[in-house]
């Protein structure tokens, strides 16, 4: 009896510790291995940072040279200075990845097309759809070229080796118990880091900058409203930007020109639906004020890149000191070096250069096997790679990716096979060998203009428009970038595959591309708006280009002087569109007023009061959002269809149309048998936007509440994951349209203000979260506040670890260990 | 008075595992503690040194820290606040450690 008790109760012991063991899969929801996972002596509890949490004072390193100091700061910033380059990039692997290497790890598994490994093939596979279009794409044959190039070059090799080191000695001194939370909620663990990750990392960010595509999009138009309708619709310029660089008549060299004749332009419909690009409202800001025109005599450079605003933050602020270099600024995550920031002489920063980069060509395979393409004539030996997708819980997934002249063949008969059997293959600047860690490393050490430039002259992808300025008095901005050499509309349009000669045959010579230096208006300024004036010798083509922050900035920095660091903290907060100020006045103009309800009526008085900016506290700009909205998609419902993509036109030329040509066919609704005028579907758009925020007012748990533009906006900063309890929501104004080009889940990543003063240079600077990753340090959103209260923090910048005095926090020591 | 002296043991013995060993080594703390320290309730004892070793670390933890990480599992977690979550660790710590308890208390002491 006593052995059948003790058999019984010893089972059920052994059952429970392998079911709470383990992690379970219930209705698409991974459970964590709860044992293990609630245990407070290992489990996540032990993620919970004490708030006056200190480092281990003294840390033995393996592969370090000399010992290397860290002063972290009250925001917990990283100071590091070291002796050697080797130590320096070695410990700034080792801090990023002590608070940031999860979201590390994540962002370039994201970019491999890995994520299916790490929590299955998600709901209809979407998922491992994901990962085969990254893996279709090319970005593990994109960050390959990159990084062959950079390991021949000794000091990048240096960098990324001495990086990777950093972090591999971090990942090897975690256990269960100091695991970054996620990994304990997905219940996996890290691996060894490698130089390709931090290409990847690179080549992720070229991703989301590049993809802004529409060529698909813009053949099907072709085919189906014709050539005038399509440059009526999607003009390559828009008659209104106040471009980067004006010089008319002054390009003063002799432009490259192809001889060859362009091919005639497609004539089909690619039957692909749901191909969508990103926001275009979204967009990054820089300018630098020349000493002219600020109240200290010395420039000023502003700087915000808008990209997803995202928890663990993307930018990781940084000070690096060694013998030649002590710059600070925001880094990225997996990349060594700063990337937007300043040093003792000089500051720079970076917004997206709009600029078609990325092409799609039609190929004509000899059979379905996919081996040899035509190509002029000639049947031309194609490449298969074979890519095993991992599955969590289930058996692998192989995809065979086919690789021809012109790049991975993306959309065949076993992806996306609804295009009868037609083919694309994909040609991107960023499969290219590229150096970009070399221009930051020179940029991070440069001294004055000429620095600036050779720095520059290393980095081909993506595209930016590097603002700088410098202590002695110089401001530039140059917009960098390898740029295909076009002729007219080429890229716009898929092209036909086989013919070399659409292939890209020169680039635009660096010294030909848009720069300028201490120009005499006494700015300079971008916000991804056309690059240059008319006269600029070469084809330029985009998806589109920002049509109203570019002259907000401008407007205000042509009229401002004696300029202080908080009049360009308050232009980096401005609220204030443009758009709004060129649409409002159109639409209530076409409102019926007379037959509006109680409701719409106030909506109608609250607008017609609007001052145009996007402040939190009003609520004219949630009805104005609220009635935008609701007006693109019923007057661009044409382009919405099922069976294929087309895009829909910009706002600023939306704007345009109703203007300048009321009686444009698109007006009318497709769904609905009468004929609906402009003025009708002003009107239809209002009341449903009025609706909508009505709605909204009476849908948070009974109470009632007002449509106030930050509450009704919504601000999200959502973690990684998406897992929402993870995320924080922010009471924040800002629109699209702005200069704070704020929306729901996307904005100004990282403001920075630096005063490039004699005494040294003067940083202030905030970003929407803070430098921890993990959700339970107060480091983890404790700037969120101040950003969204467009406040800043004043950075320390020091030349010794002794300057820190009583701004010191923790200090970290860390020693070679000895063999 | 024996309850007591189980209880204790099994606490400490527990404690110390865990700084060398995974979760699971609470089953050997209790272990030690059904065989060593019998009582006549030993899965009670099991159950509530563990649940209390968990209870009372977790509890430490959380008020070293000003971080709203403890809400937002209970949230992933389904569990609706942060009190059922406490409960709900040391429900499961307890359960382990009392089963493991009564395990060894069934041997016979030769």
């Amino acid at each position: 009896m006593r052995i059948i008790k003790f058999l019984i109760s010893l089972s059920i012991t052994l059952v429970l510790i392998w079911a709470l063991d383990k992690s379970w899969e219930v209705n698409q929801t991974r459970i964590p291995p709860l044992g293990k996972f609630l245990d407070p002596f290992h489990g996540f509890w032990q993620n919970l940072e004490p708030t006056h949490y200190q480092f281990p004072e003294n840390l033995d390193i393996p592969g370090l040279q000399q010992p290397v100091t860290i002063i972290f700061d009250s925001l917990m910033i990283p100071h590091i200075f070291a002796q050697n380059d080797a130590d320096l990039y070695l410990a700034q692997g080792y801090v990023t990845a002590m608070h940031r290497l999860w979201q590390m790890e994540f962002q370039t598994h994201a970019a491999a097309g890995r994520i299916s490994e790490i929590i299955g093939p998600g709901k209809d596979d979407a998922v491992l759809n994901y990962d085969r279009s990254q893996r279709r794409l090319g970005m593990v044959y994109a960050a390959d070229n990159a990084l062959r190039l950079m390991i021949k070059r000794p000091e990048a090799r240096l960098v990324v080796n001495s990086y990777t080191d950093g972090i591999n000695a971090y990942i090897r001194s975690l256990n269960y118990r100091s695991l970054p939370v996620e990994y304990k909620l997905m219940d996996y663990s890290p691996e060894n880091w490698t130089p390709l990750k931090c290409a990847l990392l690179l080549k992720s960010m070229a991703q989301t900058l590049n993809m802004g595509d529409k060529d698909m999009q813009m053949t099907n138009a072709l085919k189906l409203f014709g050539p005038d309708l399509v440059n009526l619709l999607y003009p390559d310029r828009e008659p209104v930007a106040d471009p980067i660089v004006e010089k008319p008549n002054a390009w003063d060299f002799e432009p490259v020109k192809l001889d060859s004749v362009p091919s005639a332009l497609p004539d089909e419909l690619i039957k692909i639906s749901g191909l969508t690009i990103p926001d275009p409202t979204i967009g990054s800001n820089n300018w630098a004020v020349a000493g002219s025109k600020t109240q200290s005599g010395s420039p000023i450079l502003c700087n915000d890149p808008h990209l997803n605003t995202t928890l663990p933050s993307i930018w990781y602020a940084i000070q690096l000191n060694a013998p030649g270099i002590n710059s600070m600024g925001a880094s990225l995550p997996g990349a060594p070096g700063v990337i937007s920031g300043f040093n003792d002489s000089i500051a720079w920063g970076v917004t997206n250069a709009q600029r078609d980069l990325v092409d799609w060509y039609a190929i004509h395979f000899d059979n379905l096997k996919m081996n040899r393409f035509l190509l002029d004539g000639e049947w031309i030996d194609t490449r298969k790679i074979i890519e095993k997708i991992d599955i969590r819980g289930k058996e692998p997934f192989f995809d065979t990716v086919t690789y021809t002249y012109w790049g991975p063949v993306v959309y065949d008969h076993s992806y996306r096979s609804e295009n009868n059997r037609k083919y694309y293959a994909f040609r991107w600047i960023a499969h290219d060998e590229s150096e970009e860690l070399m221009t930051f490393y020179e940029l991070n050490r440069a001294r004055n203009h000429s620095d600036y430039m050779k720095a520059l002259d290393h980095f081909s992808s993506p595209a930016q428009n590097f603002v700088f300025a410098s202590v002695s008095g110089d401001i530039a901005m140059r917009i960098q970038g390898k740029f295909p050499v076009r002729r007219k509309n080429e890229g716009k349009f898929v092209l036909d595959g086989s013919k070399l000669s659409n292939g890209w045959q020169y680039f635009i010579p660096f010294e030909h591309n848009v720069m300028v230096k201490n120009p005499e208006r006494g700015f300079v300024s971008s916000a991804n708006q056309y690059p240059a004036d008319e006269t600029y010798p070469y084809y330029i083509q985009a998806t589109s280009y920002e049509a109203y922050r570019n002259r907000r900035i401008n407007n205000l920095l042509r009229e401002a002087n004696q300029v202080t660091v908080q009049d360009m903290m308050r232009l980096q907060n401005d609220n204030y569109s443009i758009r709004a100020e060129e649409s409002l006045p159109l639409l209530l103009s076409h409102l019926d007023s007379a037959s509006l309800n109680e409701v719409e009526r106030f909506a109608f008085k609250t607008l017609q009061s609007w001052d145009y900016t996007f402040t939190g506290t009003s609520e004219a700009p949630s009805y104005y959002e609220a009635w935008w909205t609701n007006l693109m998609p019923l007057i661009w419902d044409e382009m919405r269809r099922d069976d294929l993509s087309l895009s829909t036109p910009t706002s600023w030329n939306t704007i345009n149309l109703m203007k300048n040509h009321p009686d444009l066919v698109f007006y009318d609704l497709q769904s609905s048998p009468e004929k609906e005028s402009l003025k009708d579907i002003i009107n239809l758009a209002f009341k449903q936007g009025v609706e909508e925020v009505e709605k909204w007012k009476s849908s948070a748990d009974g109470t009632n509440r007002t449509p106030q533009w930050a509450e009704y906006k919504d601000t999200f900063v959502e973690h990684l994951t998406r897992i929402e309890p993870l995320g924080i929501h922010v009471k924040h104004g800002g629109h699209g349209s702005a200069v704070n080009a704020s929306s729901r889940k996307h904005g100004p990543s990282w403001r920075m203000v630096v005063s490039l003063e004699k005494t040294g240079p003067k940083i202030y600077a905030t970003y929407p979260g803070g430098q921890s990753g993990n959700p339970g340090s107060v480091h983890y959103s404790d700037m969120l506040e101040r950003w969204s209260k467009g406040q800043y923090f004043n950075l320390m910048f020091l030349h010794k670890p002794e300057d820190a005095g009583q701004k010191l926090f923790s200090t970290m020591n860390l020693k070679p260990k000895k063999k | 008075m024996k309850f007591l002296i189980q209880l204790i043991a099994i606490l400490i013995a527990a404690a110390l595992l865990e700084i060398f060993l995974p979760w699971w080594s609470i089953a050997i703390g209790a272990a030690i503690g059904g065989y060593f320290f019998r009582s006549n309730m030993n899965f009670l004892t099991g159950f509530l040194a563990i649940a209390l070793l968990w209870l009372v670390k977790a509890m430490w933890l959380e008020t070293q820290s000003t971080s709203s990480l403890t809400e937002s599992i209970a949230s992933i977690l389904m569990v609706k606040s942060k009190t059922v979550l406490f409960l709900v660790t040391a429900l499961l710590g307890g359960l382990v450690g009392g089963f493991a308890a009564l395990t060894t208390s069934l041997i016979k002491k030769s």
